[in-house]
C-alpha cells in the first residue's frame, strides 16, 4: 500500500483514498489545489466528497495562489511524537488562504494547518510566530508522489492586528 | 412526541480507584464499577437488562463484561467515543428504555488510560499509521488533545483578551476541590502561580493547564423514574439532554468560524429548551476540564456569562466551593482523575443526593460541615440542580441537567 515515511510516522495514502491522493500528489508538483464545487463554485478544504454548502458531487480542482495569513496558532514544546522532539519548539499554524474569505458566511474562510518553517524547512523562531502574519505556500517534497504544503513567513503587510501570547 | 423530561432517573453510581497502575485488565475494572454501581442502587443480579459503554479501541464491549456480573442483557451497545458520550449515552438509555428494549441500563467507561493506552497521545496512540482525514493534521505534529485544541484557545485570547492566569484559576479551583476527595489522585492545592510557572507542553498550555491521565472504570445505571421510586438511593432525575451536538464542518471544524465558539452554541437551546431553566437556576456545573481553558470556554457558551467573558467568570471565585455554583466539586479531570467525562456525572449525582464522598464522618448519610477547608467537605449546601457540560472537542459537546 503506498505510503511514505516522515517524522517516524507512516502516512498512508491507499490508491482508493479518493479524498487525499491527488491533493498530496498536486503538491508534489509544487501545485496548491483546492476541490472546488461545480455548482455553486465554492472551493473547500480539507478535499472531500460532497459540498459543504450544497452537497453537490460534482468538483473540479482549482489552484489558489498559496497566500495567507496566520489566523491561529499554537508552539509545542513537548512533542508527542517521537519524530518531533528534535523539532522543538515548533510552531503549527491556521493559516487563512487570501481566496474566499468570509464566504459564504461571515466567519467562514478556506483554512489549512501546517508548519511554519524557513525557507529551508526548519521550524520558524517562536518569536516571529504571530496572528496577523502573512505567509506563502512553500512545499516540502517527501517522495516522488507526496509532498507536504507548509508555510513560510513573507515582508508583505500583516492582515489585521498582529498579536502574540504574552511573555 | 411528548417531553421525557422528570421520566428518567440515574439510580446508582460506582468507580474503581483512581491511580496510575491498575494491574489488572479494562475488563476487570468495568466489572467493578458496575457492581459499586448496581450495589449503590440496590440492584441484584436480575436488576440490569441493558449496558452500554464507549471507547477508543482501548477497552473491554458490554458484553464480555455482562458475563462477569451474571447478566443476561436484553440490550448492548458499544460505541466508539471519548468525552461528551456520558450524557449522549444516558440520552440513549432513555430512548432504548422507551422504545421497550431493555428496563434499566448500566453505562461504563474503562480504561487505562495511563499504564496502557495513553490518553495524551503517546506510545501506542503516537505510532499509529496516519490516514484519511488525520493527515490534515498529524502530519504537521498535532496529534494529542492539546495539540488539537489549543488553537481554539489561542484564538480567544486574540478575540477577547482572555489571559493565560484568569484560566490558571480553573486548576487552582478544582484542586482546593481534590483536596476534598480521598479518592483524588492529586490532593495538593495549587496556586495560578503554580499553574503559569509550570513547564510548557503546548503554547498557550503549561503542564498544570493539563488534566491527569488515569486507569480507572465508572459507571452509571440509568432507569424509568417509576422503577427508580423502588431503589434503594433517592432518584437523581433527568430534567433534559443533549448529546454530541455539533458545529458546522466537524470534519475540519476550523473551516466555520468563528473558531473560538465551541458546540454548546447549538447545545443549550435543546437541553436548556428540554428542562425549561435558565442557567441562573444551575446550582453546580460540571464542565468537562480536559484542559482549564475548556472549563472556561463551555461556561461561557452555555450562557453562565456573557460570550468572551469566560475568563473573569472562571477568576471570580464563582466556580470554587462557598462560591455562587461551583465546577467540578470533585476536583475532576485536572486533579481527580480523568475518566473522559463520566465522574462529572457521577460527583453531580451525589451533589445531589446530598452524599458526596468528602472527609466528613457523616457525609454518606447526609451529614456535612460546609467547611470548604483543606481536608474537609466539598458537600454544596442545599444543591438542587446541577449540569455537565461535556466536552469531545471544540466542535462536538454533550449536556445534561440533573435535579433532586
Amino acid at each position: 500500500m503506498p505510503s511514505v515515511e516522515y517524522r517516524g510516522m507512516n502516512l498512508v495514502i491507499p490508491e482508493n483514498d479518493s479524498e487525499w491522493r491527488e491533493h498530496f500528489k498536486l503538491a508534489r508538483g509544487h501545485r496548491l489545489m483546492l476541490r472546488a464545487c461545480t455548482e455553486c463554485r465554492l472551493m473547500r478544504y480539507p478535499p472531500s466528497h460532497g459540498c459543504p454548502w450544497c452537497a453537490s458531487l460534482d468538483w473540479t480542482w482549482q489552484p489558489v495562489g498559496g497566500g495567507g495569513h496566520i489566523y491561529s496558532y499554537e508552539i509545542v514544546a513537548h512533542a508527542i511524537q517521537p519524530g518531533f522532539k528534535e523539532w522543538t519548539p515548533y510552531a503549527v499554524v491556521l493559516v487563512e488562504l487570501d481566496e474566499q474569505r468570509g464566504q459564504p458566511t461571515e466567519h467562514e474562510g478556506l483554512r489549512i494547518i501546517a508548519n511554519l518553517v524557513t525557507p529551508d524547512f526548519r521550524p520558524e523562531r517562536e518569536d516571529n510566530v504571530a496572528i496577523g502574519k502573512r505567509v506563502r505556500v512553500i512545499f516540502q517534497d517527501l517522495n516522488d508522489d507526496f509532498a507536504l504544503p507548509q508555510f513560510t513567513l513573507t515582508d508583505e503587510p500583516p492582515v489585521g492586528r498582529v498579536w502574540q501570547l504574552p511573555g | 412526541m411528548g417531553s421525557l423530561k422528570d421520566k428518567y432517573c440515574i439510580v446508582g453510581v460506582g468507580e474503581t480507584e483512581y491511580s496510575r497502575q491498575s494491574r489488572r485488565s479494562t475488563r476487570a475494572m468495568a466489572v467493578e464499577a458496575i457492581k459499586r454501581a448496581m450495589a449503590d442502587a440496590g440492584l441484584g443480579g436480575d436488576g440490569v437488562d441493558g449496558m452500554m459503554s464507549y471507547q477508543g479501541g482501548d477497552s473491554t464491549p458490554g458484553n464480555w463484561v455482562s458475563a462477569d456480573l451474571g447478566l443476561r442483557l436484553n440490550f448492548y451497545m458499544d460505541i466508539m467515543g471519548g468525552g461528551s458520550s456520558t450524557e449522549a449515552l444516558i440520552g440513549l438509555a432513555m430512548g432504548a428504555i422507551e422504545a421497550g428494549m431493555c428496563q434499566t441500563v448500566a453505562i461504563f467507561r474503562s480504561m487505562n488510560g495511563y499504564s496502557d493506552f495513553r490518553i495524551g497521545g503517546t506510545g501506542a496512540r503516537a505510532a499509529q499509521p496516519v490516514r484519511g482525514l488525520d493527515l490534515a493534521q498529524v502530519p504537521f505534529g498535532m496529534r494529542s488533545a492539546g495539540q488539537s485544541f489549543a488553537p481554539t484557545f489561542m484564538r480567544h485570547m486574540y478575540e477577547y483578551g482572555t489571559t493565560s492566569a484568569q484560566v490558571a484559576h480553573v486548576r487552582a479551583a478544582h484542586s482546593k476541590h481534590a483536596s476534598q476527595n480521598p479518592k483524588a489522585l492529586l490532593k495538593e492545592r495549587v496556586t495560578v502561580d503554580d499553574v503559569l510557572g509550570s513547564r510548557w507542553i503546548v503554547k498557550p498550555l503549561h503542564l498544570l493547564d493539563c488534566c491527569v491521565e488515569t486507569d480507572n472504570a465508572t459507571s452509571v445505571i440509568v432507569t424509568s423514574a417509576e422503577r427508580a421510586r423502588d431503589l434503594k438511593k433517592k432518584p437523581v432525575y433527568i430534567m433534559g439532554v443533549a448529546g454530541r451536538v455539533n458545529k458546522p464542518r466537524t470534519d475540519f471544524h476550523w473551516a466555520h468560524g468563528p473558531i473560538s465558539r465551541v458546540a454548546g452554541y447549538h447545545a443549550k437551546d435543546i437541553v436548556f429548551g428540554q428542562a425549561g431553566i435558565t442557567p441562573e437556576d444551575v446550582d453546580v456545573t460540571g464542565s468537562y476540564d480536559a484542559f482549564t481553558f475548556t472549563t472556561m470556554l463551555q461556561l461561557e457558551e452555555y450562557g453562565f456569562c456573557k460570550k468572551g467573558e469566560g475568563g473573569q467568570y472562571v477568576s471570580s471565585g464563582i466556580i470554587e466551593l462557598g462560591g455562587r455554583r461551583p465546577n467540578n466539586t470533585s476536583g475532576s479531570h485536572l486533579c481527580e482523575g480523568y475518566t473522559h467525562g463520566m465522574s462529572m456525572v457521577i460527583e453531580n449525582v451525589r451533589q445531589l443526593r446530598g452524599q458526596v464522598d468528602d472527609y466528613c464522618p457523616g457525609g454518606a448519610d447526609g451529614q456535612h460541615s460546609y467547611d470548604y477547608a483543606k481536608g474537609k467537605c466539598r458537600q454544596v449546601k442545599n444543591a438542587r440542580i446541577t449540569m455537565n457540560l461535556g466536552w469531545a472537542m471544540p466542535a462536538t459537546g454533550s449536556a445534561l441537567i440533573l435535579h433532586n
